[in-house]
């Protein structure tokens, strides 16, 4: 059961960092830099490993750093892992960036300085996960200052074991996972009854906090190299919203039922019941293109039906009948979110005769 | 498949990619990116050891370098004050070495003028010792001198004495001669004066004639314009000498009545006149505060007394020895003159003006008279009043000696005459007219020659002329028309002159 976790906490991405040509004051230009970013880490806490390698060429005046995917500036709260994601539908190793000193955006990104917002960014994330799984965020608030420095550590070092240790205080708990159990140990019923499982050995009903990033598409390719450059974040909608597991005797609770459930607009016949109480559970997303919405509600209703192109979490894409509890278990983040990355490949616009 | 076999078949294949994933990413590139960034940072430490130990050397070398160019400085201080030094001791050594070459000419020069000195010295030491020798000789000489002086001397004296012997002798012989004959003549006198009375000559009894009363008027001169104020006769002689207000000096013949002479030079109007007793010399007195004196026979001026203050009006000379003169003034002063000297030797200061002047016939002593009618006596040496009288009530206009010199006369402005014994000052004899009245204050009065008649003018213009012993009026002389200012009597007896306030002078006889 750990190896998949180690594997995650491990996992880190080729980067290539180009200085961009505006700032490079000397010839030759700089060589790129090449630095292995872990995929549960945050861009802006590469930039001491960056810095010196254009400290030199940099024109005068004070930093303010920011990244770049062919011209794309990179949200910085987003773990590094995920944008690779998301914004890479076919791997490219080493990924490319352009790091900029000068210059930032703020109509595009917010305000970054340094560690230290990166940090609280990833203690709110960590609070707002608590109050999602535990209905309060009292266990983070009243974590211990040695504790919280150890947990950042641990997180920036993947230091896997010491995260273990800490974060159990937090009693943020596992969801039981029966698989989990009878894949690799004999014993199952202990493991069952870690965090707050019920002991009679079904899988508890709890919510789980999700991050999910969908990128649609109209046209199809069967190529993953073909697919369209995301230009710009107006074509990504995030959706902040948990998934519910509901423990269905004799069901298993699959990914594809997780995904349906998120989005339920583009699969209403599966889950109608859900809609409701998941639009009302749409409080903290943060760019849902109303229009989108509108179309695909709209859409929704023709005889076509969208098609989940990939999903792809940590990196790999599961197969969509994986237990989604083994799933949250293996593949979360140090915050306690899931983030999922959905390539949805939206049905044939029909634009109806009354508007 | 059942479900949990699919979820198992899921899971494996997640694992799987899992596994591929780490593979292909952080398996491949991690050791590639160590290995590649593991040089440059072993290389980026190694060069910042280098760095760092190049850096310490440099600071090294930096603090040996500041030391040593400290050393530097103190060094190239000292060795510039040590050159300094050396600078200064060569200067003071050519210094040294010029002064000591000074002193070593001037020491050989000082040794020439020594050596010259002494050859000098020895010279004078040669020649001193001669000139002692010579100055020894010249004693003795002298010596020798002297007593032939003394011996020659001591035969003078012996020759006087022997001739004063024999003068007196020659002396004694004369005396006893004269005396004899003295004796004799006093028999032959004796034989001639019967009545035994013994007669005597005085000087100038040759000249001696008995004036007579004047009384016809023999000339009538227009003299001087303006008034004439003094007239003198000279002595022993008919030529008659006036000054007048036109400030000239006018000398007359009487017998003729004609002008023989003038004297110009005066610059006032003429107040008083007198005359030395060689006839000589003539001195006026002049309102122009000055006393001139003519020399007669050339007529050129003499002498100009100056220092009165105030006009001069009354003059007159010794008769003795003609060189002093004296002068009173307006100023309330009497001077004493020396013609020879030709300045003033005495003033006498005295409050009261004097209007008239006379010495005494010693010509020791002075007569004036004042404007407070006193009459006094002065001593002309020392200008000591001697004694003085009460004259006359008024002004005393004028003081006149008689010939013999024994009676003074003065008028006054009361017009009263006196006559005054000089000796005891006493009066012995007064002289009054109803008609007589005084014109001025320097109206001149006159004593005859023979000491018998006083002649006055008076303002009506007539002289009145009084007998000394009867004492009343012998002769009233009218010509004049105008107050007569002055009157004198010739030496000779005749004639008498009067000058009046017009300027005529009449002469009667």
């Amino acid at each position: 059961m750990m190896e998949a976790r180690k594997y995650v906490w491990e996992g880190a991405i080729p980067l290539q960092i180009h200085l961009h040509e505006s700032e490079v004051t000397t010839l030759p230009p700089p060589l790129p830099a090449l630095i292995l970013a872990p995929r549960i880490g945050y861009l802006p806490l590469l930039v001491p490993h960056i810095k010196p390698h254009f400290s030199s060429t940099l024109p005068p005046g004070i930093d303010t750093v920011w990244f770049d995917y062919k011209g794309l500036p990179l949200k910085w709260y987003i773990p590094t892992g995920i944008l690779f994601d998301l914004l890479c539908a076919e791997p490219e190793r080493p990924w490319n960036l352009t790091v900029h000193f000068r210059g930032y955006p703020g109509n595009i990104l917010i305000p970054c300085e340094g560690e230290d917002s990166v940090k609280w960014s990833f203690i709110n994330s960590l609070k707002e996960a608590a109050y999602i799984i535990n209905g309060n965020c009292k266990s983070v608030m009243n974590m211990s200052q040695p504790d919280q420095v150890e947990l950042w550590r641990s997180v920036i070092n993947g230091n896997l074991e010491a995260y273990i240790r800490v974060s159990s205080k937090l009693k943020l708990g596992t969801v039981g996972d029966e698989y989990a159990a009878d894949l690799y140990s004999s014993s199952l019923n202990s493991r069952q009854s870690i965090g707050d499982t019920d002991s009679t050995g079904q899988v508890k009903t709890g919510r789980v906090p999700i991050r999910l990033y969908v990128w649609s598409v109209n046209e199809d390719f069967d190529d993953l190299e073909d697919a369209p450059q995301i230009d710009s974040w107006d074509k990504i909608s995030y959706i902040n919203r948990p998934v519910e597991i509901h423990g269905e005797e004799g069901k298993c609770f699959t990914l594809l039922d997780a995904v349906k459930s998120l989005l339920p607009e583009y699969f209403p016949y599966k889950s109608l019941n859900n809609e409701e109480s998941s639009r009302e559970e749409d409080k903290d997303e943060e760019k849902v293109p109303s229009e989108n919405l509108s179309e695909h509600v709209e859409s929704c209703y023709s005889s076509d039906d969208a098609e989940v192109k990939l999903v792809r979490i940590q990196g790999i894409e599961p197969k969509l009948e994986i237990p989604f509890s083994w799933v949250v278990n293996n593949l979360v983040n140090p915050e306690h979110f899931l983030h999922l990355c959905v390539c949805l490949k939206l049905p044939q616009v029909k634009i109806p005769s009354d508007t | 498949m059942s479900q949990d076999e699919i979820a198992r078949e899921a899971i494996k294949h997640a694992l799987r990619a899992l596994r591929k994933r780490h593979l292909l990413e952080e398996g491949a590139h991690g050791p590639a990116f160590i290995a590649l960034s593991r040089p440059i940072v072993s290389q980026g430490s190694e060069w910042k050891e280098k760095a760092e130990n190049l850096e310490l050397e440099l600071q090294q070398c930096y603090k040996a370098q500041s030391r040593l160019s400290e050393q530097l400085v103190v060094e190239v201080a000292e060795s510039r004050s040590s050159k300094a030094l050396a600078q200064e001791k060569e200067e003071a050594i050519s210094n040294l070495q010029t002064e000591l070459t000074q002193t070593r000419d001037e020491c050989s020069q000082l040794k020439m003028d020594l050596e010259e000195k002494i050859k000098a010295l020895e010279l004078v030491l040669s020649e001193h010792l001669e000139l002692r020798a010579q100055l020894e000789e010249m004693t003795i000489k002298a010596k020798n001198a002297e007593a032939e002086n003394k011996m020659l001397i001591d035969r003078w004296m012996l020759q006087k004495m022997q001739d004063a012997e024999r003068l007196n002798e020659a002396n004694a012989i004369y005396e006893e001669m004269v005396d004899r004959l003295k004796a004799s003549g006093l028999e032959s006198l004796a034989r001639q004066q019967v009545d035994g009375v013994v007669r005597r000559n005085e000087d100038g009894a040759e000249f001696f004639l008995e004036s007579s009363v004047p009384s016809v008027c023999k000339h009538r001169i227009n003299a001087h314009e303006g008034g004439c104020a003094s007239t003198l006769f000279e002595y022993n002689s008919g030529k008659l000498i006036s000054g007048g207000q036109d400030r000239s000096i006018k000398i007359w013949d009487t017998n003729s009545g004609s002008l023989s002479n003038t004297l110009y030079g005066c610059l006032g109007s003429v107040l008083d006149l007198t005359i030395t007793h060689d006839n000589r010399s003539v001195v006026a007195a002049s309102s122009s505060n000055n006393l001139y004196v003519w020399d007669v026979n050339s007529g050129r001026i003499r002498h100009t007394l100056t220092g009165h203050t105030d006009k001069v009006c009354a003059v007159d000379v010794s008769k003795i020895s003609s060189r002093h003169v004296v002068s009173a003034a307006y100023d309330r002063t009497i001077k004493v003159w020396d013609l020879n000297k030709g300045y003033c030797i005495n003033t006498i200061i005295f409050y009261s003006n004097c209007n008239a002047l006379c010495f005494s016939m010693d010509g020791q002593t002075i007569c004036s008279g004042h404007v407070d009618g006193n009459l006094r006596l002065w001593d002309i040496h020392t200008g000591k009043l001697l004694s003085e009288v009460a004259a006359h009530s008024l002004a005393v206009t004028s003081i006149s000696l008689s010939r013999n010199g024994n009676v003074v006369l003065t008028s006054g402005r009361d017009n009263v005459h006196n006559l005054f014994d000089m000796r005891s000052l006493e009066i012995c004899g007064t002289f009054r007219a109803t008609g007589n009245r005084v014109a001025s204050n320097w109206s001149r009065s006159c004593v005859s020659p023979d000491d018998n008649y006083v002649a006055a003018g008076s303002a009506d213009g007539s002289v009145y002329i009084w007998s000394i012993s009867k004492g009343d009026i012998v002769g009233t002389l009218g010509e004049h028309t105008s107050p007569v200012l002055c009157c004198s009597w010739s030496g000779l007896g005749k004639p008498l002159a009067s000058a009046d306030k017009n300027g005529i002078i009449c002469t009667w006889t």
